[in-house]
């Protein structure tokens, strides 16, 4: 691909494909026509340069294909064709190149985080057709076989185009529903984002995407404390990120980055997005866990954690969601408050988390910090065998060298 | 788009008397409301499960055989359905919302063939 198209098709690709997906509602033939529009973008742009609007100019060409593969699908159908329309020359498409392209985004969000759409297929399919990562990236970051997820799409797809789900955006007596599927399939899509502490390649992408999307969802339902909270707790997240890493490229935990290094302008936004949604109600898990994104980040101006404050915030959040994922994010900050015993007892009553990276990485750094060296090195070793990312396994080694020499 | 709205429920909860009573004025009144939105196109109470005859064929051409019973021993049963008319599945799911069920049961909302 030229320079040209790939800009275009990270910058623009999801708004092309989800007007084209709400003009034509069907998902397949979004898909379709958009990759057509690309290879054809090849020859013609290598030829003139690139359009003055390059994404106009592939919604447009792909508006084109979308009518002619609507049109051979019907003759193979059996009925008779349309005239075929004349063929578009690049001259054609330059001119035609102004059409503005609708922002049909959250439509297809909604489509794409239908409670039809089965739970396991709903961010995936949101990041293929918003985002337009490939099924190898999801796949990966999902942590699934690439055969499994492209299954999974189909169905899904087919379960969207047979079950007649409506391309709308829901009426305001539906939204608290929808929503909570909404912003539970974002949360999947920025949690793999945010496990890789590098963001580099497919991830990097997702985190900017779920970046406008959630301000997208807050600017449309401002009276929705939930999609506000979260649009407030990827910006405290995402703030973070210059200083997640060391010189050397290894992940650095929360509580030893160098607060200058944070993004003053996203902490910023996410606090007044946090100010705006309180009073919206009684706080729900989301306003929860923003609210203890802010408590890590206002050490940029106090110096400290507020440990104490942000153990009160999980526990109350304890009683929203009493997962695993809760529970092991609680020991680490109990461990603050009470010392390493209390929460290496808590994270070991956990079931079933021993596959789980987190779990391990968090029981490795309590046997450490209890000088429990031979059961600290076991745990390391085993979080070390479940594939963490570069960083993180760089992060990880260090400390067991250092539980080695110390 | 037509849509078959396909009712769930444990039978049992309707030897009462009353319970039957009620429910049948509650799907009258339901029934009501989609014809006088003009998207009924059809339905049926189920009689018993008791009264169900299943015949099976357990392969491509083979023979069919008779058996005593619904096709399938689980707890709540097909006990009716009704055909409606509705412009998406969202359409479909809120009169699905509205339906009349007694205790525990499921509505299953199935998009009719269009062939």
């Amino acid at each position: 691909m030229t320079r040209a198209l790939e800009d275009a098709v990270r910058e623009a690709g999801g708004r092309v494909r989800a007007a084209l997906a709400a003009r034509f509602r069907d998902l397949d033939l979004a898909e379709e026509a958009f990759a057509e529009a690309c290879l054809a973008a090849l020859p013609a742009w290598a030829e003139q340069g690139p359009p003055r609007d390059p994404a106009a100019w592939l919604y447009t060409a792909a508006c084109r294909r979308a009518l002619d593969l609507m049109r051979r699908a019907k003759v193979r159908a059996g009925h008779r064709p349309d005239p075929p329309p004349p063929g578009p020359t690049p001259e054609d498409l330059l001119l035609e190149a102004d059409q503005p392209i609708p922002d049909e985004r959250l439509r297809l969000i909604f489509v794409c985080c239908h409670p039809a759409v089965q739970p396991e297929a709903r961010a995936a399919l949101t990041v293929k057709m918003v985002c337009g990562l490939s099924t190898a990236e999801i796949a990966s970051a999902f942590l699934t076989s690439e055969p499994t997820l492209a299954q999974r799409l189909v169905r899904a797809k087919r379960k969207i185009a047979d079950a007649g789900v409506p391309f709308e955006v829901p009426g305001p007596e539906a939204w608290p529903e929808r929503m909570d599927a909404v912003l539970s399939t974002l949360e999947i899509a920025y949690a793999k984002a945010h496990e890789d502490a590098a963001g580099v390649g497919a991830h990097a992408e997702f985190a900017g995407e779920v970046l406008r999307l959630s301000a997208l969802l807050a600017e449309l339902a401002p009276e929705d404390g939930e999609a506000l909270a979260f649009a407030a707790l990827v910006r405290f997240a995402e703030a973070r990120r210059p200083a997640r890493l060391d010189d050397t490229g290894a992940m650095l935990p929360l509580t030893e980055q160098d607060p200058a290094q944070w993004d003053a302008r996203l902490i910023a936004e996410g606090e007044a997005l946090l100010k705006q949604a309180a009073g919206k109600g009684r706080p729900g898990p989301r306003a929860l866990q923003a609210a203890i994104h802010a408590a890590h980040c206002s050490r940029v101006r106090t110096g400290v954690t507020p440990w104490a404050d942000i153990l009160a915030l999980y526990d109350a959040l304890l009683l929203r969601r009493a997962d695993a994922v809760v529970r092991l994010n609680r020991a680490v900050a109990l461990a603050e408050v009470a010392g390493a015993p209390a929460a290496l007892a808590e994270i070991e009553a956990l079931d079933g988390v021993e596959g789980w990276l987190p779990f391990q990485a968090a029981r490795a750094h309590l046997l450490a910090a209890l000088a429990r060296r031979e059961e600290a090195d076991a745990a390391f070793e085993r979080a070390l065998a479940l594939n963490p990312a570069p960083a993180e396994r760089l992060y990880l080694q260090r400390r067991r060298e250092a539980l080695a020499s110390g | 788009m037509q849509y078959a709205l396909l009712i769930y429920e444990d039978e049992r909860v309707y030897e009462n008397e009353s319970a039957y009573k009620a429910i049948v004025d509650q799907h009258r009144a339901f029934a009501g409301q989609l014809a006088a939105a003009g998207k009924i196109r059809g339905g049926a109470e189920l009689r018993s499960v008791s009264t169900a005859t299943t015949i099976r064929q357990s392969g491509q051409g083979a023979p069919r055989s008779v058996h005593d019973g619904p096709f399938a021993e689980t707890r709540e049963q097909l006990g009716g359905f009704y055909l409606i008319e509705a412009e998406d599945l969202d359409e479909a799911i809120a009169w699905a919302k509205k339906l009349p069920l007694w205790a525990a049961g499921c509505v299953e909302v199935r998009p009719v063939g269009e062939g």
